[in-house]
Parts: C-alpha cells; structure tokens; sequence
C-alpha cells in the first residue's frame, strides 16, 4: 500500500521533470535586459526633472546607460532547442536518477512498515481493563501447558496471594522455587502462604520451609518471625518469649515487625526488650489499636492494605499535604526507597501550587535521605 | 577628481574607519570582556587576579548550602566537587536556580567571599549554561542526559 | 503511513534537487531551451514535495504519534494544539526541516514570480539554489532526520521545553528563518551572475525584490525574537548580546549593506564586485548562524567535540559553498568592466560609507561571537564578551550612521552638493537638539540618553525632510501635495519610513535609561508605587492550564487614583518536566510599559515582587515594524515589475507632468 504511493509519487515527479522537456520552446535572454536598461533611461530623466541629476550628470548617466543598452541589444544570443541528443540524454537521466537516488537513499533511512500511530488509535486499541480473573484463567492454562515457566509462576503466585487463593498460591510459588531455584524470599513467600492456607497456623511443612530459609539467611527477621509463632502454637510458650525478645533486640527500632513482635511478647507474658526509639510506623490512635488487635500475620498485610489505600486516595485527590507526608514515611519505613522516591515526586506535583507543603515534603525527604 | 584620487579617498576612508573599529575593539576588550572560571580555578588563581577584577563562576549549587536571610539577600555555595566558593548575592533568584543544579553567578571577589551582582540561569534546552556543563562534564560529574535517549532508530 | 509518505517525499525531494542542480544549469551553459525549461516546474515540485513531508511532520506532532523519536522528545498529548504544531519547530530537527522547505519556497517563489527575469539567468538561480537544498537535504536525512522511529513508542512525551511554549515561538523562527534563509536566494542569484557573467545593473534589479523581502523577514524576526525574549525570560532584558541573537544580526547588517549598495549597482553600475560580494557575504553569516546554533558549538565547546557530526556537516557546507563562490569571484573579478564613476561626494558616496560603516560593525559583532569560541578552542580559558564590548564597538560605528542617514538621502546621484544638504536637514537637528534639552529637563538621568533621544529624533524628522521638500510648497494646494506625494517612487518613501524607523527603534533603546526598577515584597493589597504608576495585587489565587498549574497575581494599575489596566504575572508549573517559569504581566500605557514579575508566595502570604517601568520600549519593536513597513513600500514599488516597463514608463511620464520641477 505504502509503496504504491511512492510509486505514483516518484512517477508524478519524474513527470514534472519530463514535461518540461518534451514541451521546446524558445527562450528569452536578453529583452528583460533590454527593457529594463530602457526604463533606466527614462529614469535617469526623471531624476535630472526633481533634481536629483544635474543635467550635466544626467547628460553622463543617460549616456553610460545607453550604451550599455546597445551592448545588451546586440548580445542576444540565438537560443532554442540546440540538440535533440541532449533532451533524450536529461530524458533518460531523470528517468532512472529520481527513482535510483529515492530508493536508495529512502531504503537506509526509511521505515517503511511502520503504520502511523496516533496516540488516541494506540489508547483505543490497547486490550481493555485487565479482567482478573480471565487474566487468571489465560495464565493458568498457559501454565498448565508450560509448567517449567517460573517466571511465569512467580508472577501469578502474589495474583492468588492477593485473591486470598492462599493454597494456589504456596503451589505457585513452590513451582517458581522448583523451576527457577530456592531463594530465600520464596521460600518465605511460599512457607507464608502456606501458614495463611491454614488460618494462621504454622504447619510442619511451613516451618521446614522457614528452617531451610535460616540456612542460608540466618537472622531472616520473617523466617524467625514465623518460627517463635510455631514455638507458641506448640506451647512452649518461654521458648517463644525468648525467640521474639531476640528478634526485637536484633532488629532495628523502627522496623515495621518490631511492633507485632512487641505486642507478641506481651500476649505471652514477657517483657519486651527496651524501646531504643519509638516506631514511627504509619497508622495511630485507633487504627492502630485495632491493627494491634489482629494476628500477626495479618498485620504486615493490613499494614500494607493501608499504604496502598492511602496511595490511591493520594492518587485520586493529591491536596493532602498531610497524607503524602505520611506515606512517604511509610514507605521508607517499609523498605520501598522507591516507591518513597516516587511518593516523594507525586507529592511535589500534587502540591506543586502550595509552597509550604512542598517544602515539607522536601524537607522530609532529605531527612530520610531520598534526595538524588 | 581622477578615477585614481576617488580610489584613494575611498581606501583612505576605509582603512580610517577599520583603524578605529579595531581601536574600539581592543578598547572594548580590555573591559567588557569576563573571565569564566570554576571554582578549583579560582581557588588556584585567586593570587595572580586583578583585585575587584570581574569574574563569573559556575559550578553546582552546595545542596544544603543556601540560606535566606533578611530582605531578598542569599547567601550559597558553588562547588565543583573539588572546591568550593562562598557566594553572597541580593536580589531575586532566577526561576531554575535549584541546590544541586548548575549556576553561574557574575561579580566580583572581596576577600574569600564572591559578590554576586547577578545570578545567571539562562540554560539551555537541557538547563545547564554551558560553561557549567563544560567543566563538570571534564571532570565526570554531569552526563548529559540528553544524549543517552536516542535509543532505538531503525 | 501518512509519516512515511512524508519522509518518503523528503528523499525524493533530494533526488529532483540533484536533477535540477544539473540540468537546467547546463541548459544554460549551452544555450539549450529544453533543459532550462525544467528548472521552473521542478523547483515549484520540490517545494510541494518538502511541504508534503512538514505537514507529515505536523500531522505526527498534531496526533502525538510518539513512535517518531522527534515527536517523543518535543511534545506531549496534554499540549494545546498550537505548541503542538509550534513544537514542530522548535527542536533541531523539525527546524532544519523548516529550513529546507524555506529553502525551496523561495526557489518556487523565484520560479513562479519572475517572469520577466532573463529565462538562462532564472534557470542557473535555481539550479544553485537546488544544490543548497541538496545539501542541507543531506544533512536532515542523515543526520537529523525528523521521521527517525522507536521500535517501541512510549505513551506519553516528554514535552516542549516550558519556555518554548509561547505564542513567540509560533512565529519567531519562522520569520526569522525566512530572512536567514532568504540570503540563500540573492547568494543563488550572485553565484548564477558570476556563472554567466552576467554582472551588470540588470542584475541588480533582478535580485532586489529578494533582498527585500529576506531584509524585511529578518528584521521583523529578529524584533519577535527580542520582544518574546523580553517577556518570558522574566527580567525584562531585550537584548542580550547573546551568540544566537548576534547570528540573527550578522545577516541583517550584511543584508542592509547588500540592500544599499544594489542600490548603487542599478542605478549606476558601481560597487558590483563589493555588491557580489555582500551577497555573498550575507548568505554566509546565514549559514554560519545556523552552524553556530545548530552544532551545539555554543551550548558546549566540549560537546561539540565530542560529537561534532552534525557541526562538521554545515561546516562542510559552508566551506563547500562559500569556497566554491569566491573561487568563482577571483576567476571573474578582473574581467568585469567598470562601472558608472562618481565623486566621493555623493548618493553613492553616501552609500558606500553607510557600507563600509555596516560591514565593520557587521565585523565587530562577528568578532565578539567567535573570539570567546577561538579562545576556548585554542587555549581553554573562558571567557563571555557581553555587552559592554558590543555596546562600545557597535555605539561609535552606528552613531555616524545615523548622522549620515539623512544627508545622504539628500545627496543627489554622480555630484553632490554636501552644504545644501547640511543646509535641509538644520531643522531636524534643531528639532533633536531641543527634544534632548527638553528631554534632560524633563527625566534628568545620563546625558547619554537624551542625547541618543536628540539624535533619534533627529534622524526620524531627518528621513522626511527630502520628501517633505518634493511634495511641499508654499502656496501649493493640498491636492496637489496629495497628487505629488503618490507621485513620488514608492521606493522613496519606502526609504523615509525605514531610516525613521531606525530612529523609533533607537529613541526606545536610548530611553531605556530612565527605566525604573523595583525588587520588593509586598502583601495583597499594598499600593506600589512605580514610576507614574501605583500597582497594587489585588488577589492571588491559582488556575489550572492543559498542562500547567500557575499562581495567577491578580493586578491592578492606576494613576493618580483612577484605573488605568490590570495585568496578570504569574508563576506556571509544568508537570512533565517538573519545570517553573514566570509569566510576565506587561501592560502598554503610551509607549511606555509596566512590566511585573512574581516569584515565590511566601508563607505569611507575601509575594516577591519585580516590577519595571519602562519608558518607550515599546519603540524598539515599533521601529521594527515602521522598518518593516518601509521594505515593504519599497517592494511594491511598481519599478521592480519589469515586464510592466513601458507602462511604467508612460505613467512616469503622467507623474512628471503633474509635478513641475522646482
């Protein structure tokens, strides 16, 4: 299609230069010279007539200007069609230069198979909002077909996980494990669908799974999270106290699981290990109290749930200096310097017009070292 | 007058205007001419200068180093990683002056303290002035961010 | 495919541009019809066929198709539809291809308007023009080619450089490249004339509607450049001395010397070697501006080393094209006859000193834009001319400018007579000299203002004088002046209403002196005062743009009490490239203006506030357009329309009877 428009392009130019060719005629060389020397020597009258010659001068200039009329007049060349030889000769020439040099030149820089693309036709053709579950059901059959896709797996396994598809999702991941090789935030991943698979109890199979991330990752803070909850669930309740008040000391004050941990230990009756500085992690007040309320495990995914609630809130209606300041925080909190960047961004554009806020923002990110 | 004389009037009266426009010039170059230098240059230099002589120093902006104080004064830092000079300016600060960001500020040294009577950020369409970009670009410290883009031409 | 068909039509616009190069030019050469006869129609298909390839280029930039790496980089679908197609432009690329098409507009319009142009003379113009296109075709396909592709497009751009959307840049670069460019069509014309021999006053003629239109382009861009400089780089400098206006100017000062001393050459058959020579002079500071902007050299010497294609290309061009004529100006130099003799005394005289006096400061301005680059290049220092070098090497060559402007057009041709000139223009000089007394009294300030002002004033009564004493009389009814006045050539008032444009223009720079400028921070409803004006803000609140948010300073100017305007300054931050830019609030009160600038709302609520009052600035560009507007008249001057001759003759003939000599 695209090359049938060159074609009648080239053939369209090719002729505009052979018509000409085809049409001889003679040509005028000289009489614009004529006339316009002519006019000269009127002119010259016309300027000795308002003083701007005077008439001695004007004598002179008519003088040189006619005479070079005379030469002009007498110049004229016989001009025409000189040789037929060289019409055919330019003829031919053009006839396979124009396309030649097109081709040529067009083949190295061209992109022909590229359509036009305007944005409102990609919008329009991009594959409608993702339906998840048939999203699912196309993933699930093409790995039926492929079960040595681990990629694949990995990318479905946090698509149940978040579905609540708990056992679909340890099989997932123990699928990735398979294909892809053991790491150890697979294997957590795996081993904590697992314990959610079975309402928050730490099956055998899920503790092995945690056993074998210590192996590698020995203060794994998740692995031995999970661990002292197996230790408590199994009744040895001192065991866990002190499973929980090693994993509070070990970590950092602000970690996001020293908080479940803490609350860990109080249920059991220990005494947590002192507070080196209070955690500031996102929610407060009652919020707060009702997330301390919830098992553990469900804690980090309800902590989670209310960053995400609260980017999207963000997302939709950005005037909220407050709410971006904390979800930043959050972020940062949570180990996502990314996600926090990119918090830290979406704020100043949401914010862009209110310039206190956007300093606090930016103030808030250099403290938690963001910048750059 | 003879075809010769008007020959020699109009060489004599072009060679008079040349004569005074290189007069000018030279003139003209001795003053209104400004010397760019980074900040380690001038750390290097500062003995062999003319005292009050006027100078325009670029670099980076100190992230951290800009204070606000009174009625429109500023007071920052241009680095160039290696060295730093301490610029004092009054005035209002141009749209794209930003910590961390290329400047160049034109006046004249008093002491160990630049005095700043104007604050260029007339950039380019990569917002760097160019003698800024020159010189972090020789030691490594700026990529143009313009040039990696290009990826894919068929 | 639409794209495609444009880049399509771009490479074939290079194949014809190689066959007319060649054809009619030795169609020409050998006195052959047929071959000559091509060069007209192709030079009309070529310019169709690089407007067919813009237009692709602007449906892309129109649509946001961001599979064209150009499009991706310079725009953004959020964009109002005018920076889109504005856009267009604004990026290397898209303006090399805005060169070209002007390239071949003026090849079309020189095929199309010249009918009573000698038929070999057309035919090698547009042959040489076509060899320019060929050339810079080249450079646009290989090395900056606007339809280049990314595999795969992104879904959103990055956007026009905020300080380029403006409506000043919807029209600054193209006036601007049709002046710049427009020289390629009287450096054609000087090529075409060395080729044939064919140096003589009918020559002159034939080029001048060209000169004219390129000069009036020029100047009208370069005053857009100025005044969109002026209100969006915030701080209310006009002029900067910048290496990119300078390129501007070069052009103009050699375009202004060409367009006099082709004067001489027509009407007297002198100056032809130094006319020939201006031609081509003009055309390559043209292509040296476009080196200077278009290689990256000024935005960095380092990386134009580093990647010096594009740089070494034009170089390449500029070599080829400039070497290659001035071998042919050694080879016919010394064959020309001389021409028409005069004394130094004289409208020649006067001519070829405004010559001698533009070309110097031509090369005072050059100097200054290229030492800095020389010395970095060779030696490594750094260093910035600014503006007190131009102002004292450029200030004492225009100043005798000035002062000769009025007596030369005074001067009759071959002879003059110096002290009868001197003798009509003693009312203008009286007439400045009270105004710079007048204007000292009034605004004090430096002498060297109101004495520029006296000047100016000096030149702008000065332009008319000579006109003034054609058509008035004592005891001469008004009919009659009316019927003298349109008597006269076009082309003399054409004259006056440029030379007095100069003067508008340089009364607005010299009163740039009295400006007035305030930093201050003030509150909502506090009244400034500035100049003859108080300013107060009224309110301040935020609106949303397509692509932008700004803080708008709601602003109210008054006089003595009683509301004379508002304005609107206001802070815009665009989004995608998380970039800030001031928007002036400009209000024009006589020809004076205020000029206000907001900068960060504080959080007491306290504005940082740049406000200016500007006495007549509005001059400068006025001059411009009265510049402009002199061109013009002198473009339609009925002269220039050879083939209507003898008409033209006999309606002289009319004309000189109506007016008696005095």
């Amino acid at each position: 299609m695209v090359w049938v428009a060159f074609a009648l392009m080239t053939g369209a130019v090719v002729l505009a230069v052979l018509w000409p060719l085809g049409r001889a005629r003679a040509v005028k060389t000289r009489d614009p010279d004529v006339a316009f020397y002519r006019s000269q020597v009127e002119e010259i009258g016309r300027d000795a007539s308002i003083g701007l010659l005077t008439p001695t001068d004007a004598e002179a200039a008519k003088a040189e200007a006619a005479r070079r009329l005379m030469l002009v007049s007498g110049d004229a060349k016989a001009t025409g069609v000189q040789s037929h030889v060289a019409v055919r000769i330019a003829a031919v020439l053009s006839l396979i230069a124009i396309p030649a040099v097109a081709l040529t030149v067009y083949i190295r820089v061209g992109s022909p198979e590229f359509a036009d693309q305007p944005l409102t036709k990609r919008v329009a053709e991009r594959a409608p909002p993702l339906n998840v579950e048939d999203a699912l059901a196309r993933i699930e059959s093409h790995l039926a077909a492929n079960p040595d896709d681990g990629r694949g797996w990995e990318v479905v396994a946090p698509v149940y996980m978040r579905m609540g598809k708990f056992e679909q999702g340890a099989h997932a991941f123990a699928e990735a494990n398979r294909v892809l090789g053991a790491t150890p935030q697979r294997l957590n991943a795996q081993a904590e669908a697992l314990v959610y698979a079975a309402n928050d109890t730490v099956t055998p199979q899920a503790r092995s799974l945690f056993e074998e991330v210590l192996t590698t990752r020995q203060d794994d803070p998740t692995a031995r999270f999970y661990l002292a909850l197996a230790r408590e669930q199994a009744g040895d309740r001192q065991g866990a106290i002190d499973d929980f008040t090693r994993l509070a000391a070990d970590s950092p004050p602000d970690a996001p699981w020293q908080e479940p941990v803490r609350r860990r230990i109080v249920a059991l009756g220990g005494t947590p290990p002192a507070v080196k500085e209070a955690p500031a992690g996102v929610p407060t007040g009652e919020a707060a109290e009702a997330l301390r309320a919830m098992p553990s495990g469900d804690q980090q995914a309800a902590i989670r749930g209310m960053v995400d609630g609260l980017a999207a809130r963000l997302a939709q209606d950005g005037r909220d200096p407050e709410g971006w300041l904390r979800l930043v925080r959050a972020y940062s909190v949570l180990k996502e310097p990314e996600l926090a960047r990119t918090a830290v961004q979406n704020a100043r554009k949401a914010l862009a017009e209110d310039q206190a806020a956007t300093r606090r923002v930016d103030d808030l990110a250099r403290e938690l070292g963001l910048e750059g | 007058m003879t075809r010769k004389g008007r020959r020699l009037t109009l060489i004599a009266s072009a060679l008079s205007v040349i004569c005074i426009a290189v007069g000018l010039g030279l003139y003209a170059m001795k003053d209104g001419v400004v010397f760019f230098v980074t900040p380690t240059e001038l750390a290097a230099k500062t003995k062999e200068m003319r005292p009050n002589a006027r100078l325009r120093i670029g670099g980076l902006v100190l992230p951290g180093s800009l204070v606000k104080s009174g009625d429109r004064h500023v007071a920052f830092v241009i680095s160039d990683n290696q060295s730093e000079v301490k610029v004092s300016y009054t005035g209002l600060l141009p749209d794209l002056f930003r910590e961390g960001q290329g400047v160049v500020a034109e006046g004249t040294l008093a002491g160990d303290e630049f005095k700043a009577d104007s604050v260029l950020a007339k950039h380019d369409e990569k917002y760097m002035p160019r003698e800024v970009a020159d010189s972090l670009k020789k030691q490594g410290v700026w990529n143009d961010g313009g040039q990696g883009t290009k990826t894919a031409t068929p | 495919m639409i794209v495609e068909i444009g880049h399509y039509a771009l490479v074939l616009a290079l194949a014809l541009a190689l066959v007319q190069g060649v054809l009619p030019l030795a169609g020409a050469l050998r006195g052959d019809a047929a071959l000559m006869a091509i060069s007209r129609p192709a030079a009309v298909t070529q310019f169709v066929l690089i407007g067919l390839s813009f237009l692709a280029l602007t449906y892309a930039h129109v649509v946001s198709d961001f599979s064209l790496v150009n499009v991706f980089e310079n725009s953004h679908s959020a964009k109002p539809l005018i920076y889109k197609i504005s856009g267009v432009w604004g990026n290397h690329e898209g303006s090399m291809l805005l060169w070209v098409l002007i390239l071949a507009l003026f090849g079309a319009l020189v095929a199309v308007f010249s009918r009573s142009m000698p038929d070999d003379l057309r035919a090698i113009v547009l042959s040489v023009q076509s060899w320019i296109a060929a050339a810079f075709l080249l450079f646009v396909l290989f090395t900056s080619n606007p339809f280049a592709r990314l595999a795969m497009p992104p879904m959103e751009g990055r956007d026009l450089n905020p300080l380029l959307q403006d409506p000043g840049l919807a029209i600054h670069p193209p006036l601007l490249y049709v002046g710049y460019v427009g020289f390629s069509i009287t450096f054609s014309f000087a090529a075409a004339a060395l080729i044939s021999g064919r140096i003589d006053a009918a020559w002159a003629r034939y080029v001048r509607p060209w000169t004219l239109v390129s000069w009036i382009f020029l100047t009208l861009g370069i005053a857009m450049g100025s005044y969109w400089a002026y209100y969006t780089l915030g701080w209310g400098g006009f002029w900067f001395w910048d290496p990119v206006e300078n390129a501007s100017l070069m052009p103009w000062l050699a375009g202004t010397a060409l367009l006099h001393s082709a004067a001489v050459m027509e009407k007297r058959d002198a100056l032809k070697i130094w006319t020939i020579f201006l031609a081509i002079l003009a055309f390559s500071l043209s292509l040296l501006g476009t080196f200077l902007v278009r290689s990256g050299v000024l935005t960095s010497v380092h990386a134009f080393a580093t990647d010096p294609q594009r740089g070494i290309f034009i170089l390449a061009i500029l070599i080829t094209f400039i070497g290659g004529s001035l071998a042919l100006f050694a080879f016919r130099a010394s064959s020309l006859k001389p021409g028409g003799i005069f004394a130094p005394v004289s409208r020649e005289g006067a001519l070829v000193l405004n010559n001698l006096l533009l070309t110097t400061s031509c090369a005072t301005v050059f100097v200054g834009t290229l030492y800095p680059l020389a010395l970095e290049a060779m030696t490594g220092e750094k260093i910035s001319v600014g503006a007190p070098f131009f102002n004292l090497t450029f200030g004492p060559l225009f100043v005798p400018i000035v002062l000769a402007m009025p007596i030369g057009q005074m001067l009759a041709w071959k002879r003059g007579d110096l002290l009868g000139a001197a003798q009509r223009v003693v009312l203008a000089v009286l007439i400045g000299a009270v105004g710079a007394l007048a204007l000292y009294a009034l605004q004090g300030g430096p002498v060297v203002a109101p004495v520029l002002c006296g000047l100016a004033l000096y030149l702008i009564i000065g332009s008319f004088v000579e006109i003034a004493g054609r058509i008035a009389g004592r005891r001469v009814p008004i009919s009659v002046m009316a019927a003298r006045a349109l008597g006269l050539p076009r082309s003399a008032w054409g004259t006056a209403f440029a030379h007095a444009g100069i003067g508008l223009t340089l009364f607005g720079l010299a009163a740039t002196s009295w400006g007035v400028e305030r930093i201050l921070i003030a509150h909502v409803g506090d009244d400034i005062r500035i100049g003859p004006y108080e300013v107060r803000v009224e309110r301040v609140e935020p609106r949303m743009g397509s692509n932008y948010r700004e803080w708008v300073a709601h602003t109210r100017v008054r006089s003595g009490g009683v509301d004379v305007a508002t304005i609107d300054p206001s802070r815009r931050s665009f989004s995608t490239r998380e970039m800030v830019r001031t928007e002036a609030g400009i209000v024009t009160l006589g020809f004076g203006q205020i000029y206000m600038n907001i900068a960060d709302q504080r959080d007491d609520g306290s504005l940082d506030i740049r406000l200016y009052w500007k006495p007549y600035v509005a001059l400068i560009w006025l001059g411009a357009l009265v510049m402009a507007f002199g061109g013009l008249l002198s473009l339609s001057d009925r002269r220039l329309r050879i083939g209507v001759a003898k008409r033209a003759g006999a309606r002289a003939q009319v004309a000189r009877n109506v007016q008696p000599a005095e």
